[in-house]
């Protein structure tokens, strides 16, 4: 399988739509690229300071790399069902009661994520107000991230409530889960 | 009760609640902060700046560089030649593998600040070795589970970079004084494994030429402890410049020594560890605006007065109830959101009883550590139980005289703290109060 392919989770995959794969990828990719750019801006913030001739401005790339990989993160890691969880009761029933269960879950996730887009953008609005320093860039370009991800996180929701309202939320039974895939695959 | 009480019940509550259906763990903090704001003067779109500034902070850049390391060593295979130092060191005792899965722990803790990376490294390498010699697998998934929490205490610890980052604690000290409880912990779990483990598989002891050869090849790997700590003991680096820089001797030396042909998969390892430190992140900003709310709610203020008004000023007894409480708070709750929301409790208490900060997180670190491996959410345990193959409940009824090891390792951390705070003293003692004496050398330490 190409390189490509395996940034595409394959566990749930009733849940998905072929549609939204590269939505998933670019996504994986763009967490790679921030990881990869907060280490470089790191790297060349050491450097500089050990020369003497510091670039302030590398702590805001840094920290701007940072906040939009968290929250990349977390909309690819809601397609992925990859988020920590307290318990996956749903997961031990059947039937209506298992569909009654993650049809709620997915609901209060999914006000969740419309809280974030209406209410991250109004806090959007607001961050035109703060500037950072030194570079005198608007905090509202950090701020984004959040009714961003609300976004992505809301069309990730809706794409389980479809397919698992039409298919069902159990793994099928002959297509088990990727070995590393399913709830709680990366806590801490 | 109070109408902060009840909002405070209702969130507490909506938290829980929705956490055990099966929300994540980040949605259902925010869920339960939301559905209280709306009772309060505080703007919604406050919340969302609060989910931003729960994040905004530079001691967590540490976070995906230790797991990026954790991610690299063991997606490199470079852990193999530690797993052969630890058998030629201890693999010839009774329950060698036992003890072998309880060293390498030792050792991959000062690499790595994950429970989870030591779990799954030990699952998929010595777990089924000790499957074949006959090793009960509620005991493997057990002892696993309760070595991977040495991860937390013995530096690089992720906890307690969280801990001190929102805490305002130096994170060297509380490196620091986290090798004392993680020693203890991990001679305990051999002395069990000795007398009341699995007797296993007899085996010849390594020659000294095998342990020296056996050490001579883990000696990249076991470099990366040295230059983290020495890093931050110097004053050279930050905790988040070690971990960058630990990550660029993975990269720059170890990988290409020691697995070259991996080099083709390290844009697949950032990749895999982007989305890694982004979940549990997420959770801590989830958790701080929790805390931010529990805060404006004033429930440290009221939980610290019934701690103060049970314990007096017995700062013994403030430790031992929130030892309690954490134990408690662990079982259910995962410790980094459970660090961040009780924050403002613990700092509340510290500074009313002048406990030493550091001190004070130590004993909560290995708390929370200890809940790893404790039903319901013992996230550990459940780990290495789904790893080894074995039901949960077999694991736990392993794991239960295990947690004498770590009650006796708290009791001490509480009774002993010049013990737990020695090594912070004599190596960064800026990090516990100390201050240069003025009138000569040396430091003065209250």
């Amino acid at each position: 399988m190409s390189e490509a392919k395996t940034l595409v989770l394959q566990a749930q995959r009733h849940l998905k739509w072929r549609s939204f794969d590269v939505i998933e990828r670019v996504l994986m990719v763009l967490c790679g690229v921030a990881i990869t750019g907060f280490t470089v801006a790191v790297i060349c913030d050491v450097v500089t300071r050990m020369i003497g001739r510091p670039w302030l401005w590398l702590q805001e790339v840094t920290m701007t790399f940072f906040i939009y990989g968290v929250f990349i993160g977390t909309a690819a890691a809601t397609r992925r069902n990859d988020h920590l969880y307290l318990a996956v009761l749903a997961e031990s029933l059947s039937g209506r009661k298992r569909l009654a269960f993650e049809v709620f879950n997915r609901l209060v996730v999914l006000i969740v994520a419309l809280c974030m887009i209406w209410y991250g953008y109004l806090n959007f609005l607001d961050g035109f107000r703060s500037l950072r320093m030194p570079s005198m860039t608007p905090l509202a370009s950090l701020y984004a991230a959040i009714p961003l991800c609300g976004i992505l996180v809301a069309l990730f929701t809706i794409e389980q409530l479809v397919n698992g309202w039409n298919n069902g939320f159990a793994e099928p039974a002959d297509k088990p889960g990727a070995a590393h895939g399913g709830p709680g695959s990366y806590p801490l | 009760m109070s109408t902060n009480g009840m909002l405070i019940f209702t969130m507490a509550f909506l938290f829980l609640f929705l956490g055990y259906l099966g929300v994540p763990v980040a949605f259902a903090l925010i869920a339960g902060v939301l559905a209280v704001t709306a009772f309060t003067p505080i703007g919604l779109p406050s919340i969302m700046a609060q989910l931003f500034n729960g994040i905004d902070v530079e001691a967590l850049l540490a976070v995906p560089f230790f797991l990026l390391v954790g991610e690299l060593m063991t997606s490199a295979n470079v852990t193999g030649r530690m797993i052969t130092l630890s058998q030629s060191l201890i693999g010839h005792v009774r329950g060698g593998l036992a003890q072998v899965v309880t060293l390498f722990s030792m050792f991959f803790a000062g690499i790595s600040g994950s429970s989870a990376a030591d779990v799954a490294v030990l699952s998929r390498t010595i777990g089924p070795d000790m499957k074949r010699e006959g090793y009960d697998l509620g005991f493997t998934a057990a002892l696993i589970a309760s070595a991977s929490t040495m991860a937390n205490l013995i530096p690089p610890s992720i906890m307690a970079i969280v801990y001190g980052a929102t805490g305002n604690v130096s994170i060297g000290g509380l490196f620091l004084g986290g090798v004392v409880p993680g020693v203890l912990v991990g001679i305990g779990l051999m002395i069990y494994s000795h007398f009341f483990g699995p007797v296993g598989v007899k085996r010849r002891r390594s020659t000294l030429g095998e342990v020296g050869d056996a050490a001579r090849k883990a000696a990249v790997p076991l470099m990366i402890p040295i230059i983290i700590m020495g890093g931050i003991l110097t004053g050279f680096f930050t905790p988040t410049e070690a971990g960058m820089i630990a990550v660029v001797y993975i990269l720059v030396v170890a990988i290409p020594l020691l697995n070259r042909g991996h080099i083709r998969q390290l844009p697949h390892d950032m990749v895999l560890t982007g989305l890694l430190y982004s979940i549990p992140l997420i959770t801590i900003a989830a958790a701080s605006t929790f805390g931010w709310m529990l805060a404006y709610l004033r429930g440290p203020a009221v939980v610290s007065g019934w701690i103060a008004s049970a314990a007096g000023n017995d700062p013994f007894m403030i430790m031992l109830l929130l030892v309690l409480l954490f134990v408690i708070v662990g079982d259910f709750i995962d410790a980094i959101p459970a660090i961040i929301i009780f924050m403002p409790i613990i700092t509340d208490l510290t500074q009313a009883t002048n406990i030493n900060p550091v001190h004070m997180g130590v004993v909560i670190i290995v708390t929370l550590a200890f809940g790893l491996i404790t039903p319901p959410y013992g996230l550990a345990l459940l780990m290495a139980s789904k790893f080894i193959g074995v039901r949960f409940s077999r694991a736990m009824f392993a794991s239960f005289p295990i947690y004498v090891v770590f009650f006796a390792a708290i009791v001490f951390c509480i009774f002993f703290p010049e013990v737990v705070l020695w090594l912070p003293k004599q190596l960064l003692p800026e990090s516990v109060g100390c201050f240069k004496n003025p009138s000569g050398p040396g430091y003065i330490c209250p």
